[in-house]
């Protein structure tokens, strides 16, 4: 199988496992026990928190906290802000965010919450003054994710949070799920108060996550209990997991292969944006705004999950954002805000790569997939719409 | 052929009937607003009024393109008549194709509407052409007084669904259905 669906979720690392082994087998306790067993869980938990630390780059060890998933870390930083500032109900995020933070922001502003959606532009970009407008002295939250899960679009936090501090006494969360390990990130220089990690995406097992708590910033425990994670997140820590997680950021600190990675990708998009007639980049042409390992393609007037299911048959894993994935009758929120037009919406494709990808499978996917669009081009009644599309690719590339 | 919920993926693979048929052809399409899927069935209809030839193009989910496939090679050899109340009956494809998850139930209808909407064409056409002087009961599709008559006496037909499945009256809005009943109780009377 080759696997090019990395932003949905990421094998576990063989170095991760080797790690995590020993406290699935021998090595037991729980790490709130006072004896021997137990400190030496509880070490491993706190060696782990290094290393989460070290890849964001935290000033303190006590302002990483160790959750379940992306979405705890979501919901917990800005449900977790408003139950601590009930009167701060102004929420600034995007229109493009994960469903943890979207849904959440939708639920909120539906029991009383004041949320202003920025808008992003057609390759998928904020402006920068939505935002300063936006916001006022007593906004509460302002939620922004670091890396678009569907395009890869990288938003400018650096900017984004000093007009932050400039303009409004506002905590800034960052949704960093789907940028930990694919981009270098330093909170210690970022005016970044939360921030949202999950261990899944970086060759860690599904099932952790952290959340990044600037010291200073107070949130309520999510889960109200024992004393774990200094009583901030009760519930017995999943050592094995934790581990996981933490060699999984230091596997991450010390890849060197970013650019190969980037390379591939590039092959991959250049060639299927000029071999096939109805493809069109979801995103900035601009490859330095975007994750090194995604590209987001739409296949116009063709249904993107019948791609996705041919491309299976053929042995390549990707994801689409188009109509009736799984039990969602909608297309992909992220591509309506750019406005992409629905027949193109429909047949989007995202391929993301990963460490494990080679150059013969990125190869073994460009030639496959001509064939798979053109029986679903031959098969589509827009017929019209995509003879028009042929003759204007021919006529551009005998320019 | 036992049909199982590999159905649509086999279908869907491997789908049958899909391009557009030689000109001049009847073309029906149908969309669904809720999830952007399109269709287009274009047929071929010979003077006995049955689909001869058929096909689709889809731009939709793998329900549609199997639904629009099946559907197709059931009413291929069938009178307009009959294809069109098959394409109504969106339960019968749905359980042919197996079981659906409940947000595709509506394809096999939306593979059904393409397909009324061809044959709304073929009836068009039908009615505009008509330059018999012979009286029409079935407007629909221009079936004459004379036609149903000579259908139910060679035929022996005894009820309306007979006439409907022998020459197609009776087949689209239904408003000669009390006229055919007539037909039928005064030519079967005479015979007695």
């Amino acid at each position: 199988m080759i696997y090019l669906d990395n932003n949905a979720t990421t094998r576990v690392a063989p170095e991760v496992f080797d790690a995590m082994r020993p406290y699935l087998t021998d090595v037991y306790g729980n790490p709130s026990s006072a004896h021997s067993l137990g400190r030496q869980m509880k070490a491993a938990v706190e060696h782990a928190r290094e290393l989460v630390a070290e890849l964001i780059g935290a000033a303190e060890l006590s302002e990483v906290v160790f959750t379940s998933c992306g979405s705890e870390s979501d919901n917990w930083a800005i449900g977790g802000f408003l139950e601590q500032n009930p009167t701060r109900r102004h929420i600034i995020t995007t229109r493009v965010e994960h469903e943890a933070v979207r849904n959440l922001c939708e639920h909120l502003a539906q029991i009383g919450c004041e949320v202003t959606w920025l808008e992003v532009d057609g390759s998928g970009e904020l402006k920068l003054d939505d935002l300063r407008q936006a916001l006022r002295r007593n906004t509460g939250i302002v939620s922004i994710m670091l890396a678009n899960n569907e395009t890869g679009v990288l938003f400018p936090i650096d900017k984004i949070g000093k007009i932050v501090r400039e303009k409004s006494d506002a905590v800034f969360h960052v949704d960093g799920v789907q940028a930990v390990g694919k981009v270098p990130i330093n909170l210690k220089e970022l005016d970044v108060d939360l921030f949202a990690l999950s261990g899944h995406k970086l060759h860690a097992p599904q099932g952790v996550g952290a959340l990044y708590i600037r010291n200073g910033i107070k949130l309520p425990p999510f889960i109200i209990g024992g004393g774990q994670e200094s009583g901030r997140r009760a519930g017995t820590s999943a050592v094995s997991n934790i581990v996981g997680l933490g060699a999984a950021c230091k596997l991450a600190r010390t890849f060197n292969e970013h650019e190969r990675i980037e390379t591939l990708r590039n092959k991959l998009e250049d060639e299927i944006l000029s071999t096939i007639p109805n493809a069109r980049l979801n995103g900035p042409p601009d490859r330095s705004k975007r994750l090194p390992n995604t590209t987001n393609i739409s296949f116009e007037y063709v249904e993107g999950e019948n791609i996705l299911v041919h491309l299976d048959q053929a042995g390549v894993c990707v994801s689409t954002g188009s109509a009736c994935h799984s039990t969602v009758k909608e297309s992909s929120p992220t591509l309506r805000a750019m406005n992409v037009p629905y027949t193109a919406a429909q047949g989007s494709i995202r391929f993301s790569l990963g460490r494990y990808n080679t150059e013969a499978e990125i190869d073994y996917t460009l030639k496959v997939l001509p064939d798979i669009v053109g029986k679903l081009v031959e098969m589509s009644p827009y017929d019209r719409e995509l003879q028009a599309l042929k003759m204007a690719r021919s006529s551009e590339s005998s320019l | 052929m036992q049909h199982t919920a590999d159905t649509v993926a086999q279908l869907f693979l491997s789908p049958r009937n899909v391009g557009d048929v030689a000109e001049p052809s009847f073309v029906g399409r149908s969309a669904s607003f809720q999830c952007g899927a399109t269709l287009r069935i274009s047929l071929h209809v010979d003077e006995s009024q049955r689909i001869t030839e058929a096909k689709f193009k889809a731009a939709g989910c793998s329900v549609l393109v199997a639904s629009a496939s099946l559907l197709i090679d059931q009413v291929i050899g069938r009178t307009t008549g009959e294809a069109a109340a098959l394409a109504q009956q969106g339960e019968l494809l749905q359980k042919k194709l197996g079981a659906l998850p409940a947000e595709r139930s509506e394809c096999p209808a939306l593979a059904g509407a393409a397909l009324v909407a061809a044959i709304g064409k073929y009836s068009d056409s039908v009615r505009d052409d008509w330059e018999g002087d012979e009286a029409l009961i079935c407007t629909c599709f221009c079936v004459s007084e004379r036609t149903i008559e000579r259908e139910i006496q060679q035929r022996e037909l005894r009820t309306v669904a007979e006439v409907t499945a022998a020459c197609n009256a009776g087949a689209g809005c239904r408003s000669c259905y009390s006229l055919i009943e007539d037909m039928l109780e005064e030519v079967n009377g005479k015979w007695k």
